[in-house]
């Protein structure tokens, strides 16, 4: 007789009602026409909203609440829910209730990293945290500890609130509806997760996360002729992405570019804005947090964007470093309801400055985005060996291209995993490219996961030269800054 | 046990372990050697400083609550010998912090008697009127009932531990729900 298996098995395919619980019939109409457009890609999954009617009246409440919220406070005068947020932490979060009572004072309250969440994460999720409606997003590991988060629909959809406070610093306001496509976010990798879906909250506007990759393509024209049926309000992306999407003859021009997960060079955004003749938003966002905070060179820096977000900068013993001065960026608070941060130390570094009406966090250094070049002389981007080394059981790695292009993977997993480890990097790089995988100890502190020797050509791209008849114009020409 | 109800607010502070907290609880029990006559030695001080505040938060606290109860005038004038003092600082702190958050000694009745008992066994005392067996009886029902209350608590977490777990890991692998934007 077999043995029930220890591990729990997937939840069956969701159904259609499953993923948009509000679907109307323009809803569907869109969804129809973003997949069986002559010139669509290769949608390889499948994802929604799973927004009922509820959560998508809470989502616009939420909106309207993050719109009219005021971010004054400053290091002597800190938010009026931060002591109430720390009580109910160490109220209802295990982690926090094994180490006792709440402190007296703040900074007396351990700090954690992502170490510790990856150590154990269930530690850190509320008692009162429903777990029906739980979801997942899985962290890529930059630091080396890839990591599943606990969220929700209605948290991942509260996203757009924080992207919509963004925006209006830049003068825009996302007018995209019903039978208009809000959003297409761009993916640049050999294996990228794409699929369809509409916003409720934006009357089901059309929400679109593809591959430009070519292998999700009939024709690699298909791309900006897809992109030109669509119309965009909005595109988000990487660096990597955008540095791809300057490449296409694309006439259609967005109202603003999101830009996240990776440090946006200078550089590649001028050569955007230009191209694109609109804002590019450099957003500082992560998975454990959403959006923290909006580069707005009008300030000097990143604007913060939560009013329930609480941030220190604290130096390696932990101490709380003065406004101007740099350190890691420490996060309190936050909207994901199923991770309530406490003093979460990101691993960037800036500095606070209170001058201006907002705090604003100086001279971030987040995660510069890093390739590297294969055997055949293309660039894989360190995404695409977080995908491919997945199935490995690795704690821990770093993966360094010395000049002479040799790979070194060095991992504090089983020394057992080193074959099959560096089989999945010559298969990424190619068969004969010089490759060494080693097992090893961390010393304790962080890890720069991914670094390179070799000079990367995209940190200084040739975009396509703007097709010279545009089939259309923006359809509000975005204005200025608003400070 | 009444003495548990005013503690000094200094008793009640952070203990200093690294570059947090206020309070030196090594010094504390230096005083609190020197109170009942001994020298203290560096040496065997210091268990009562800390490197991890994660985990030796709560018994260092708990030091303070015993430093505070035993220079009681009633333990001075009885005679405790400094070697026993210094026993029940090293021994029951981590016994109790494994079981019990330092506040809970203050704010819960069966909590406070129960480290008062202890304190009391552990110095070869027992409360007046009661007999030698009658005073250990009453200990380890407390500490029995406390224990299946923590044994009780720590199963409830497991489970709650692995169902978030499971509700996690029931998601097929990237079916999340839509953002905006992606990390």
């Amino acid at each position: 007789m077999s043995q029930p298996s220890p591990f729990p098995e997937p939840d069956p395919e969701p159904t259609e009602a499953e993923r948009y619980p509000t679907l109307t019939a323009a809803g569907r109409r869109m969804l129809d026409f973003l997949k069986e457009h002559p010139h669509a890609p290769l949608y390889r999954n499948q994802s929604g909203n799973h927004l009922t009617a509820a959560e998508v009246a809470q989502v616009r409440q939420f909106e309207e609440e993050v719109a009219a919220a005021r971010l004054d406070w400053k290091p002597d005068a800190p938010p009026r829910w931060r002591d109430a947020f720390v009580a109910r932490t160490y109220a209802e979060v295990p982690h926090y209730r094994k180490l006792g009572g709440a402190p007296a004072r703040f900074t007396d309250i351990p700090p954690v990293s992502r170490a510790d969440l990856s150590h154990d994460l269930t530690a850190f999720v509320p008692d009162s945290a429903p777990l029906e409606r739980m979801i997942n997003f899985r962290t890529s590991g930059t630091t080396g500890h890839p990591l599943l988060l606990p969220s929700q629909p209605v948290i991942a959809a509260s996203y757009l609130a924080f992207h919509k406070r963004a925006l209006r610093r830049f003068g825009v306001t996302l007018l995209a509806g019903s039978g208009e496509v809000g959003v297409v976010l761009l993916g640049m990798q050999k294996k990228c997760f794409t699929y369809v879906s509409v916003t409720p909250s934006q009357n089901e506007a059309g929400l679109v996360k593809m591959n430009l990759h070519p292998d999700d393509w009939r024709h690699p024209d298909d791309r900006a002729l897809y992109l030109d049926s669509l119309k965009p309000e909005v595109f988000a992306g990487d660096p990597i992405s955008f540095a791809e999407l300057l490449t296409l003859p694309l006439n259609w021009r967005p109202r603003a570019l999101l830009c996240t997960s990776m440090a946006l060079l200078p550089g590649l955004r001028r050569c955007l804005e230009e191209r694109f003749a609109c804002p590019v938003l450099d957003l500082y966002s992560m998975n454990e947090s959403g959006p923290i905070a909006v580069a707005d060179p009008a300030t000097g820096g990143h604007v913060l964007l939560q009013h329930g977000l609480y941030v220190e900068i604290l130096n390696d013993q932990g101490e709380v470093l003065p406004p101007g001065e740099r350190g890691e960026v420490t996060l309190t608070g936050g909207f994901n309801f199923c991770l309530p941060l406490l003093r979460y130390r990101t691993g960037d570094q800036a500095a606070l400055d209170f001058s201006g009406p907002e705090p604003v966090l100086l001279g971030l250094s987040g995660r510069p985005p890093v390739r590297y070049r294969t055997a055949d002389g293309s660039w894989i981007n360190n995404i695409e060996i977080t995908h491919a080394l997945r199935p490995m059981a690795l704690p821990q790695w770093t993966v360094h291209q010395a000049r002479d292009g040799g790979v070194v993977l060095h991992h504090s997993g089983d020394s057992a995993l080193d074959g099959p480890v560096r089989n999945i990097l010559q298969a990424l790089f190619g068969a004969d490219h010089p490759l060494e995988v080693i097992s090893t100890s961390f010393p304790e502190g962080k890890i720069i996961q991914y670094t390179t020797g070799l000079s990367d050509p995209a940190a200084h791209p040739a975009p396509a030269a703007a097709p010279s008849g545009r089939s259309s114009e923006p359809r509000i020409q975005s204005g200025p800054a608003t400070r | 046990m009444h003495r548990l109800t005013a503690v000094p607010p200094d008793f009640l502070d952070e203990p200093r372990i690294g570059t947090r907290g206020t309070v030196r609880v090594d010094a504390v029990v230096a005083d609190l050697i020197r109170h009942y006559g001994g020298v203290p030695e560096a040496g065997r001080l210091t268990v009562f400083t800390g490197q991890d505040p994660g985990r030796e938060r709560n018994r260092l606290a708990i030091v303070l609550l015993l430093a505070w109860l035993t220079a009681d005038e009633w333990f001075a004038s009885h005679g405790v010998p400094v070697e026993a003092l210094l026993s029940l600082l090293m021994e029951a702190p981590p016994e109790l912090a494994r079981q019990t958050a330092s506040p809970a000694f203050l704010t819960d009745p069966d909590r406070r008697e129960e480290i008062t008992r202890l304190t009391l066994a552990r110095l070869d005392f027992r409360p007046a009127g009661e007999s030698p067996a009658q005073a250990q009886d009453r200990l380890t029902s407390l500490s029995a009932t406390e224990r299946a209350r923590v044994i009780a608590a720590a199963r409830a977490g497991e489970l709650r531990a692995r169902a978030i777990r499971e509700a996690l890991a029931k998601k097929a692998a990237d079916e999340s729900a839509d953002k905006y934007t992606r990390e």
